[in-house]
C-alpha cells in the first residue's frame, strides 16, 4: 500500500517538542518530507536554541525519513517568510503547513501585564498568520494545499488564567474559518485541531494546581478529558493531521476537531440557538425585559457565578 | 429617559459613529454617565479628529444626559488605561465598559500584508483587551460590572477576505469567554454582540465581495440573494440588547455571544463536540479515513469548494 502522504512536503511549525514534534513524525512517517521548525524557547518564549529542531529531524532521519531543520521564530513575518522557503528550497514545493507553535504566559486578566498578552498573541495568531500567509501564494497557484492550525479548548471554552492564550487560540478559529473560504476554491483545506494532550506545555505543576482550585469550583468544562490529562500523548494527536493532510480529506474545510486521546470530536460551528425577532423595528428595553428570561436567557447557566463576601 | 441605569457610569470605546455612537446615546437615555471615547480615524485607522466623540457628548448633553469625551487610541495599554481612568475622574466610577472600536482593512489573505493585519488586530483585540484588563482591576474591587464586547459573523462564521477582522472578532469571542470565567464570581459579566448594520465600516466592503458572499451563502446574515427585502440593519437597532445586558436583568448572562441585526436577538450555541469517534488505542490516519466519511464527515459541507482555474480565477 502506497504510504498516504508520499512525495508530499510538510512544514511542522513548533515542532522540536511535544505535539509539534509528534507530528513531524507522522507525517514523515506516512511518507512526507518535513521542514521541522522550532525556535527552541522554553514554554514562556525564551532562550532560543537550535538544538529541538534537529533532534528531531535526526530522529526522522533515523527511521528513514526526510527532514530538514529550521530554527526560525513564526511571530516574525520574515522569520515566517523563510520557514516557507526552507521547504521551497531544500524540497522544491510545500504541499502542507501545520502550525504548532505556541507559548503560554498564563495570568488572571486583572493581573495580566502588556508583555504577557503581546508575547503570546504574538506566538500563535500572528505566528499563524504569517506562515499561512507566506504559504498561501505557492497553494493557490499550484491549486492544493494543507493548512492545520491549532486551536484549544482554552479559548473555545474558555479557561480561567488565559485570556492571552484563549484570545489567540480562538482568533486562530476564526482565521481558520477565513482562510478556509479564502482559499478554497483553489482546492485547498484548512481546518483545526484543538488538542488535549500531555506535553510541557500542559502539564504543568500550575495546571495541576489549577486543576485542584477548578475543580473544587466545579467551573471548567473539559473536566472529564484535563483529569485523565496524563494519558493522552502527543502521539494521539498525529493521526488525524495525516488524515487531514491527505486527499481523504480534500473536502474536508473550515471545520474544528477536538482530539483527545483516541477520542476525537467534530466540533460544532457557532450558530443562533435561540431568536427573538421583531420584524419592523427594533426592540425596546421594556419589551426586552419582558421577554428575554423566557427565552434567550432561558436555562442560561453562569459559568462563574458571583461569590458571596 | 429611562432609569435604568441611574448612577453607573458606562465606557463606549469608538462611539463617535456607527454602533457606538447608537450605544452610547442609549446608555445616557437610561441614566448612565457616559465616557464617548473615539480617536475619530477613518475606517482603515489612518487619521484622527475630536469632532465625532465631541459631537455624541454635545447629542447627550443636550437631551440632559451626562457624557465626556475622550480621544485616546484603544490599542494602546496607557491610552486605554486613559479611558478607564477618565471614567474614574470624572464620574467616580466605571460599571459598564463596551468594547466597540474597530477599523477595516479588508484582503484576501494571500494579498494581505503585515501591516494590514497589525494594524485591525491592535484595534480590535489589544483594544479590547486593553480596555478589559484596565477595567477589570476596578470591577474586581467593586465586586460589580458590566463588559460587553463586539465580536463579528466575520470570525464567528468565516467571510472571505477578513482574514485579519475574521480573526480578532473570533479572538474577542475567545477573550469574553475567559474573562466571563475569571471576573464572573466577582459579580461581573462579560458577553460579546455580533452585531449587523449598514455603517460606513460595511460600506467599505466591495459590492462584489458581498455578491460572492451571497451567492456562497456566507453572506452578512440576511443578505442572501432573496426575493426578499433584506432585513433592516440600522446602527441604532443594536444598541437595546447592548444597554439591556448592561443593566441589573442581565446579571446572570455571562460569557454569551449574540447576534443581534434590526429586530433580530439571537443567542449562539457555545463551541461543544457534537459527534465523537473513539477506539480502544491510538487511531491510524487509515482507519481514521475510513471511518471519517462514515461519522465525523457524514454531512460536512466545503463553505468554498474547488474551483476550476477559468473560474477561480475570476
Amino acid at each position: 500500500m502506497a504510504k498516504m502522504l508520499e512525495g508530499r512536503v510538510a512544514v511542522v511549525t513548533g515542532a522540536g517538542r511535544g505535539i509539534g514534534r509528534a507530528v513531524a513524525l507522522g507525517l514523515a512517517e506516512a511518507g512526507a518530507r518535513v521542514v521541522v521548525n522550532d525556535y527552541g524557547v522554553d514554554v514562556h518564549g525564551e532562550a532560543p536554541s537550535t538544538g529541538p529542531a534537529f533532534e528531531v529531524v535526526g530522529e526522522i532521519c533515523a527511521q528513514g525519513g526526510e527532514a530538514v531543520a529550521n530554527t526560525d521564530s513564526v511571530a516574525t513575518w520574515d522569520g515566517a517568510a523563510r520557514i516557507i522557503q526552507t521547504a521551497i528550497d531544500h524540497f522544491g514545493r510545500l504541499d502542507i503547513l501545520v502550525t504548532c507553535a505556541g507559548i503560554l504566559r498564563d495570568r488572571m486578566i486583572f493581573n495580566m501585564t502588556e508583555a504577557e498578552f503581546d508575547a503570546v498573541v504574538a506566538v500563535h495568531l500572528k505566528g499563524t498568520f504569517c506562515c499561512i500567509r507566506h504559504a498561501a501564494p505557492i497553494f493557490r497557484s499550484q491549486r492544493s494545499g494543507r493548512i492545520i492550525t491549532f486551536s484549544s479548548g482554552a479559548g473555545l471554552f474558555g479557561n480561567p488564567g488565559q485570556s492571552n492564550y484563549g484570545a489567540a487560540k480562538s482568533g486562530i478559529g476564526g482565521l481558520t474559518k477565513v482562510v478556509a473560504r479564502d482559499l478554497g476554491k483553489y482546492g485547498v483545506t484548512c481546518n483545526a485541531i484543538a488538542p488535549v494532550a500531555a506535553t510541557r506545555m500542559t502539564l504543568t505543576e500550575e495546571f495541576l494546581r489549577a486543576r485542584e482550585i477548578r475543580r473544587q469550583q466545579g467551573i471548567v468544562r473539559e473536566e472529564r478529558a484535563l483529569a485523565r490529562l496524563e494519558e493522552l500523548k502527543p502521539e494521539d494527536v498525529a493521526p488525524m493531521v495525516v488524515f487531514l493532510a491527505s486527499d481523504h480529506a480534500a473536502n474536508v474545510n473550515g471545520q474544528f476537531f477536538l482530539v483527545a486521546g483516541s477520542s476525537i470530536s467534530l466540533l460544532s460551528q457557532p450558530r443562533p440557538v435561540k431568536t427573538i425577532f421583531k420584524a419592523d423595528d427594533r426592540w425596546t428595553l421594556d419589551e426586552l425585559d419582558a421577554i428575554v428570561p423566557q427565552t434567550l436567557a432561558e436555562g442560561l447557566v453562569n459559568p462563574a457565578p458571583p461569590r458571596e463576601g | 429617559m429611562g432609569e435604568r441605569l441611574t448612577g453607573k457610569v458606562a465606557v463606549v470605546t469608538g462611539a463617535g459613529r456607527g454602533i457606538g455612537r447608537e450605544i452610547a446615546m442609549l446608555l445616557a437615555e437610561e441614566g448612565a454617565a457616559v465616557v464617548v471615547n473615539d480617536a475619530g480615524v477613518n475606517v482603515d485607522g489612518t487619521g484622527g479628529e475630536s469632532t465625532p466623540a465631541q459631537t455624541v457628548v454635545e447629542a447627550i448633553r443636550a437631551r440632559g444626559g451626562q457624557a465626556v469625551a475622550n480621544y485616546d487610541n484603544v490599542a494602546d495599554f496607557q491610552a486605554a488605561e486613559q479611558i478607564i481612568e477618565t471614567a474614574v475622574r470624572e464620574f467616580g466610577r466605571i460599571d459598564i465598559l463596551v468594547n466597540n472600536a474597530g477599523i477595516l482593512r479588508d484582503r484576501m489573505v494571500f494579498n494581505l500584508s503585515e501591516d494590514d493585519w497589525d494594524a485591525v488586530i491592535a484595534v480590535h483585540l489589544k483594544g479590547t483587551f486593553n480596555c478589559t484588563r484596565h477595567a477589570a482591576v476596578r470591577m474586581r474591587q467593586q465586586k460589580a460590572g458590566r463588559i460587553i464586547s463586539m465580536s463579528s459573523t466575520s470570525g464567528l462564521y468565516g467571510n472571505t477576505g477578513q482574514a485579519n477582522y475574521g480573526a480578532a472578532k473570533d479572538a474577542i469571542a475567545g477573550l469574553t469567554r475567559v474573562v466571563a470565567r475569571e471576573l464572573g464570581k466577582y459579580g461581573v459579566t462579560v458577553n460579546a454582540i455580533a452585531p449587523a448594520a449598514q455603517t460606513r465600516m460595511i460600506a467599505t466592503i466591495p459590492s462584489k465581495a458581498r455578491e460572492i458572499r451571497a451567492q456562497r451563502g456566507v453572506a452578512l446574515p440576511g443578505q442572501r440573494v432573496t426575493e426578499l427585502p433584506p432585513l433592516r440593519a440600522e446602527p441604532g437597532d443594536v444598541a437595546p440588547f447592548v444597554v439591556y445586558l448592561a443593566t441589573d436583568a442581565a446579571k446572570n448572562i455571562n460569557g454569551q455571544i449574540f447576534l443581534v441585526r434590526g429586530g433580530l436577538v439571537a443567542l449562539l450555541n457555545d463551541p461543544a463536540p457534537v459527534r465523537t469517534i473513539t477506539k480502544n488505542g491510538r487511531w491510524s490516519a487509515e482507519e481514521i479515513a475510513q471511518v471519517f466519511p462514515l461519522t465525523l464527515g457524514m454531512d460536512l459541507v466545503n463553505p468554498a469548494p474547488a474551483q476550476p482555474p477559468a473560474e477561480a480565477s475570476q
